[in-house]
């Protein structure tokens, strides 16, 4: 669904910016709109896409897990094989394309694990432009080798010691810095969040890997996908692998982070258990107490640790189009060693949630049934906190 | 309680410039929050902008963000914020506004909070992170919603505001969030403000970076009011191992403000 022309999907959406704002994000949807009616563009989007961060992914029919299972049939979306690790990059780069475009020199970001924030480095480098990070203290702390990736790709990263010292915090920061710059800076949001345009820019990037899944599939075995699985935080990989699949008959289940408890401020599923409410930006679904603060969230990934998620998901959970489940950070924890160990592959910690409710279900399924996980990242980035956890559990 | 739309016309008229002051409610506490507020008014301050705690306040600075967190840790919220306001009414005439962030209006309900606010005495209500598009999500009849516009923004967006018919336009003075700064680019401004005028004949408040009698002066003539914020702000946290000192300091701030726009 395209959103109406105030930028809502459904009843969710919109534009909750300071004034100041306004010409900055009624500028990108103008470029954007001429960007999308441009052939070149489009043609130099794919080269990108292609030569730089080594699209099309594979999709990876995982036998072993499978087998081991019994049920359904596994297949892995492999986003984690792209350059710098994740499917963030789909997006960054297209949105720097969109920045140059408009004549700006700089682009700023927010970041939670670190993904966004290091493939918007490494769009910057390539494309010659400046870039800031704006990081939270805590996810600067459990995150630090991609803090490390960031610099040595040459951008300034910015520690955000306020609030909660997580991604929440650090999009505050982000959009601080947009509101004084945005006469030379893009703010190249990571997520399908934020005022419109962001959320249809970023889910129109993403899409490439559900365009590209459907036709995988198609070529494999001649007919759609039954299921498909991504984990939600902000939801960008998952708005991306879902987008080409809304018309069809195809089970789309999104998973949120469920952390520690069902308690106030221990887990990150939003869209279940969260309420209608406005957060940078947008008006959607959110955890929020009885007086419309913020809660602080828990969650074993640093990139589902957030309190908000994009408004077209939330109009997608209103409509029933996509189911939307949690997993919790055990859980997810045991998926990420169990792929690792069965099939060679380290997955994100924010992508073993998807995986992990894969493994949940597949047991009960048909062995006709495809399942396809959108493996959204790889999990080199969680190798020291997942070794830290191993540790104090003995 | 004074009109709010009355009592800035009336300096208008009289070529005044009236002196607007943010104060986070309850904040460091209640009582001396009562205290600098009725030293504010004893300064001259003309209207008392009373602003609401809220977890993620993006449209500002450190300095009030400082505030912002500070309140919403010391379990400050909306409803908490109304009590607090009737409180204001008790011992202050300057007519009220409310700035809050649009979520906790939301969670408590626009009806809701239209009522209370307004059987407080509340004439006003800013509301930072709700633009122009979305202004009618705050209309009704009790409380006037106060359109902001900004250097950045088109004819066609001051034409908006101006179409409210409000009782004054707060036009930021840069761009950016809230907060003290040296210099403001004078010309540019007088410019911005003057195309404002063009739209408007509302009084028109310059905020943002207001902290200085002569920056009053420079633009007595074009700017109608001046909101004061940050600088409060930040004279609160110097004091605060003196708060006996502060309700002195702060009216002393708002005298020089108000002399200084004086005709």
């Amino acid at each position: 669904m395209n959103p109406d022309n105030r930028g809502y999907y459904g009843r969710y959406g919109g534009r909750f910016v300071p004034e100041t704002l306004i010409p900055a994000v009624e500028g990108i949807e103008k470029a954007y709109r001429e960007l999308q009616a441009d052939p070149a563009f489009h043609e130099e989007f794919s080269y990108y896409m292609q030569n730089y961060v080594g699209r099309e992914s594979p999709l990876y029919y995982a036998r072993r897990l499978s087998n081991e299972l019994g049920g359904a049939r596994i297949y892995l979306k492999r986003e984690d094989l792209n350059h710098t690790g994740s499917h963030k990059i789909n997006n960054t780069i297209g949105q720097a394309l969109l920045a140059r475009r408009m004549g700006k020199k700089r682009l700023i970001a927010e970041t939670g694990a670190g993904q966004h924030g290091v493939a918007t480095a490494t769009a910057a480098a390539v494309l010659g432009m400046a870039c800031t990070v704006y990081m939270g203290a805590k996810d600067v702390e459990r995150q630090r080798l991609n803090v490390f990736r960031m610099k040595m790709l040459g951008a300034e990263v910015c520690e955000v010691k306020k609030g909660s010292e997580t991604l929440k915090d650090a999009t505050n920061e982000a959009f601080r810095d947009f509101i004084a710059s945005f006469e030379y800076s893009h703010m190249c949001i990571g997520s399908v969040v934020g005022p419109h345009p962001y959320p249809m820019i970023v889910r129109d990037f993403q899409s490439i890997i559900g365009k590209e899944l459907r036709e995988q599939f198609q070529a494999l075995e001649g007919r759609l996908p039954d299921i498909i699985l991504a984990c939600v935080g902000g939801g960008s990989n998952s708005m991306g692998v879902f987008y080409p699949f809304l018309e069809d008959e195809v089970d789309l289940i999104g998973i949120e982070a469920g952390g520690k408890s069902d308690l106030p401020g221990e887990h990150c599923i939003t869209l279940s258990q969260g309420t209608d409410g406005v957060l940078h930006g947008a008006f959607s679904r959110l955890l929020q107490d009885e007086h419309g603060q913020i809660l602080d969230t828990h969650s074993i990934s640093a990139g589902l640790d957030y309190p908000g998620v994009g408004p077209e998901h939330a109009s997608l959970r209103e409509s029933k189009r996509v189911r939307y489940v949690s997993v919790n950070d055990e859980e997810a924890l045991s998926a990420f060693l169990r792929l690792s160990q069965i099939e060679g592959i380290i997955p994100a910690l924010e992508s073993a949630h998807a995986v992990a409710y894969a493994m949940k279900i597949a047991p009960g399924l048909h062995p006709d049934t495809a399942l396809v996980v959108n493996l959204s990242g790889r999990g080199d980035k969680d190798v020291e906190q997942v070794a830290q956890l191993l540790e104090s559990g003995r | 309680m004074g009109s709010l739309r009355d009592n800035l016309k009336s300096l208008q008229d009289k070529g005044d410039t009236a002196v607007i002051s943010f104060i986070m409610a309850a904040l460091p506490d209640e009582n001396l929050c009562l205290d600098c507020i009725r030293a504010l008014e004893q300064g001259g301050c003309d209207v008392l902008e009373l602003g609401v705690p809220f977890t993620d306040p993006l449209a500002d600075g450190e300095v009030i963000e400082r505030f912002h967190h500070r309140g919403t840790e010391q379990g400050l919220n909306l409803s908490k914020c109304l009590d607090f306001a009737g409180k204001v009414a008790k011992v202050s005439t300057m007519p009220l506004v409310l700035f809050c962030y649009y979520n906790p209006i939301y969670k408590m309900g626009w009806d809701k909070f239209v009522a209370e606010a307004s059987s407080l005495g509340i004439q006003g209500l800013i509301v930072p992170d709700v633009p122009l598009d979305e202004m009618e999500l705050l209309q009704c009849d009790a409380i006037e919603p106060i359109p902001m516009v900004a250097p950045s923004s088109s004819d066609e967006r001051m034409q908006k505001a101006a179409e409210q018919d409000p009782s004054f336009i707060y036009c930021v003075s840069v761009r950016g969030v809230t907060g003290v700064r040296g210099e403001l680019p004078e010309q540019e401004i007088r410019e911005y403000l003057g195309r404002v005028r063009s739209f408007s004949t509302a009084p028109l408040a310059l905020g943002f970076g207001i902290s200085r009698p002569e920056q009053v002066k420079i633009f007595r003539g074009s700017a109608n009011a001046v909101v004061v914020g940050s600088h409060l702000a930040r004279t609160i946290e110097e004091y605060s191992s003196r708060p006996h000192l502060l309700p002195g300091e702060l009216e002393k701030i708002i005298r020089g403000l108000k002399q200084a726009g004086l005709s």
